[in-house]
């Protein structure tokens, strides 16, 4: 008989864990013959579940990572699955838990991802690290944050930073220029709502989580990179006046109607709404993820019935302690190998080819702006010059801040994962005055504590130059 | 039980009983043999569940890895867990709204379908579509026509953020919800009233009985079964509201349209709670046990007939 049998106790395991919904899955798993390779084998199939959405995005996917890499492994079929966003990590989290889901996997954050490490679903990659070098290719930070007790258990998908958005057409109609510090900023942002303009445009209807981009913002350019990683670290207390300061500011634009337009419309408008209010010029900017510039030019130009164009900027330094040019710096999402999967040395194979080959990975940034920015360590010039100049800059200003240690911290990566639930869920009841900002602050300073004390933080970037 | 046997006639008598038994057993055994494939399932999808749910909510489980017992404690958490109040309130004006408002529409709606005489099929039609339209597309389009930049409030000179206000945004999401119900029980009622002998209402006429006085006195006492069954369905199914108000809001803003359900998801899956979680779940459903046995009662007592 080939193929894995399904035996007493894992039949009784996989009972108990239905529980979770989850164990039909491992049932059939274990009855179908899983991978169809061995963990050492580095042949068969490989399973891989992701988010990318959109189906230019599906087909790029499609033809340039899965097509590229079985070209490159012949004996190695991939196959993916495309999930919508928020989905995503609940079906991964279940299927894990009952020991099945797919080769590859596509984590969430990296605190997040740590805990399934300490739930020992995921790989130990430490000796794939070893056998191909990735310690070395991939930057330094990056891999430290996936790194607990010397073992590396998932690779960094993308860094992340938070940008502000412009309709660029519309600023220099308007003869605004782009804000400075945070009395510059102000000034722009009232002219704006009086010709009518929402100043900043931004909604959490379809991602109840987009309030943490707000709060990585306020953190990093009013508190400054400085105050939140002595907070991170524990020399400092999350419930300091300081940060208590950043809160009361973004609430303050809030009830300006800065923000969104008002609280309400921040938690009713859609994003696709705001973006085609951005492309319309009915807003004048949108703090959002590097992410965002994959989308946003859907929201200009002929095909959206407007002659606008856009174009980002820094977040300005909003108190005396920031520096200009600071990006607060993360990574979004992660890929490691199941612990359950039959085809181990397959699926590493696969991330080998895909953090391994530096040209085609920067080919695949040039391509599709910002959806590929793996953190690879790469010069300014090894960027391809077909690249969108705009997505170029994102790269080279996140080199530089990192070259020279201006770069903050973003909540989703190295806030432990109750706390970071808490930075976008308590941040509604401030905004709805259910709570006050300093008692916002306090309560995820507790938060922040015990999880600290469980050890759930990454492996922080220092401050200073970074590697 | 096996009777003593008749002396001299033990050995005629027996055999004919001994055979029916086996045959009775044979049938027996038939029976369980197509209900076991069955059974298997049920308890592989129902009950296996169930069991682990049972104890995950004793347990301190993040959903992921090891589950540590930590006895009642998740229980005595939800009984002082201002949330669960607050959702639970929630729960109460969802049951009430989702009770009244569709039913009356229903109704109403079926009176006068069926009081015409054309176009009943169409009628019904229309109706009946938001019910089997996929309730991620009802609530998808209804967050857009509630949206205050661009909706059906705007056109008509009202900006109001019906889902993002905290004060409107559990009754914005009971508003689609009735919206998608309501057709449903017209056309239930409708095929019900359709079964009322139309010489009760001849007599009613004769008697002098107006429209509406036929509905209280004929209509409402002829479709009494099937009010009553619809009665149950709308309970069982507010008390499991959870996909209207998960996409449309998510429970928000600020927690202000949270039912139990929802906050429940809430702690499986962005709180890491999930044993807090299933105790939840198991509290709901000793909620809706409860209400299930006060039906039961009342309908012994009498109430349906």
């Amino acid at each position: 008989m080939t193929g894995p049998s399904l035996s007493r106790r894992r039949l009784l395991s996989s009972v108990g864990l239905l529980g979770a919904g989850a164990a039909v899955p491992s049932l059939l798993t274990a009855c179908g013959g899983g991978g169809g390779g061995s963990a050492g084998n580095g042949t068969g199939t490989v399973k891989l579940w992701i988010d990318i959405t959109g189906d230019a995005n599906q087909q790029y996917f499609t033809d340039k990572v899965q097509g590229g890499f079985e070209k490159a492994y012949p004996k190695i079929t991939m196959k993916t699955t495309y999930y919508k966003g928020q989905d995503l990590r609940r079906l991964v989290q279940t299927a894990l838990q009952s020991r099945s889901g797919p080769d590859i996997v596509r984590g969430p954050a990296a605190t997040q991802t740590m805990a399934w490490s300490k739930a020992h679903v995921l790989a130990d990659l430490t000796p794939y690290a070893k056998k191909w070098g990735w310690n070395g290719k991939l930057a330094e930070w990056a891999i430290n944050a996936f790194t607990v007790d010397g073992k590396l258990y998932a690779l960094p998908m993308r860094v992340d930073t938070m940008l502000l958005y412009y309709n660029k057409t519309l600023f220099e109609q308007k003869g605004w220029s782009k804000p400075q510090n945070r009395s510059e900023l102000e000034e722009f942002a009232k002219e704006a709502a009086g010709h009518g303009i929402v100043p900043f445009g931004s909604s959490n209807t379809d991602w109840a989580a987009a309030s943490e981009w707000l709060m990585t913002v306020f953190w990093n350019n009013v508190s400054g990179p400085e105050a939140v990683y002595q907070a991170l670290t524990g020399k400092a207390k999350f419930s300091d006046p300081v940060f208590v300061d950043a809160v009361t500011l973004l609430k303050s634009y809030f009830d300006k109607g800065w923000i969104g337009g008002s609280v309400a419309k921040y938690f009713s408008v859609p994003a696709a709404e705001v973006g085609a209010n951005f492309g319309k010029g009915k807003v004048a900017t949108v703090p959002q993820g590097e992410w965002y510039m994959s989308n946003v030019g859907q929201f200009f130009g002929s095909k959206a019935g407007n002659d606008n164009d856009w174009d980002w900027m820094p977040v300005p330094p909003l108190s005396s302690s920031v520096q200009p040019n600071t990006f607060p710096i993360g990574i979004g999402g992660s890929f490691a190998i199941n612990q359950a999967s039959k085809n181990q040395d397959a699926a590493a194979n696969f991330l080998d080819w895909y953090y391994g080959d530096k040209s085609a990975a920067l080919g695949r940034m040039a391509d599709v702006p910002a959806t590929y920015n793996i953190p690879i360590t790469f010069s300014d010039s090894d960027i391809p010059s077909r690249i969108d100049p705009r997505a170029k800059r994102v790269l080279t200003s996140l080199n530089t801040a990192i070259d020279t240690g201006n770069y903050g911290y973003v909540t989703w990566t190295w806030w432990p994962p109750k706390s970071d639930t808490f930075v976008f869920q308590g941040l509604e009841k401030v905004l709805t005055n259910k709570m006050t900002p300093a008692a916002y602050c306090k309560q995820l300073a507790t938060l922040f504590d015990q999880e600290r004390q469980q050890g759930t933080i990454p492996k922080l970037m220092p401050r200073g130059a970074a590697k | 039980m096996t009777a003593a046997p008749a002396p001299g006639g033990t050995a005629l008598a027996a055999p004919p009983r001994s055979g029916a038994r086996r045959l009775r057993l044979r049938r027996g055994l038939i029976g369980w043999a197509f209900l076991a494939p069955l059974l298997v399932l049920n308890v592989i999808v129902v009950l296996g569940p169930s069991l682990a749910t049972v104890w995950y909510s004793f347990t301190d489980w993040s959903g992921i890895g090891p589950a540590k017992f930590v006895g009642g404690a998740n229980y005595v958490r939800a009984v002082t867990d201002p949330a669960v109040r607050e959702a639970l309130l929630h729960n109460a004006i969802w049951f009430v709204l989702f009770l009244f408002v569709p039913m009356a529409l229903g109704l109403l709606g079926a009176h006068l379908i069926n009081q015409v005489t054309r176009f009943r099929m169409l009628y019904r039609t229309l109706f009946f579509i938001p019910y089997v339209t996929a309730s991620v597309i009802n609530a998808a389009i209804w967050k857009m026509l509630l949206s205050p930049d661009s909706g059906i409030g705007h056109t008509l000179g009202i900006d109001q953020a019906w889902l993002g206000d905290p004060k409107t945004s559990l009754y914005a999401v009971n508003f689609v919800v009735d919206w998608h119900w309501w057709g449903f029980l017209a056309v239930i009622f409708f095929a019900a009233m359709q079964g009322v002998d139309v010489q009760l209402y001849e007599a009613a006429r004769l008697d002098g009985a107006g429209r509406w006085r036929q509905f209280l006195s004929v209509t409402l006492p002829g479709i009494r079964p099937t009010m009553i069954f619809v009665v149950l369905m709308t309970i069982i199914w507010s008390l499991k509201a959870f996909d209207y108000i998960f996409i449309m809001t998510h429970g928000g803003p600020a927690n202000s349209s949270d039912v139990v359900s929802t906050l429940m998801y809430d702690q499986a899956f962005n709180q890491y709670s999930a044993g807090y979680a299933a105790a939840l779940g198991l509290s709901m459903t000793v909620i809706v046990g409860l209400v299930l046995a006060v039906y039961q009662f009342l309908r012994r007592k009498g109430w349906e007939e």
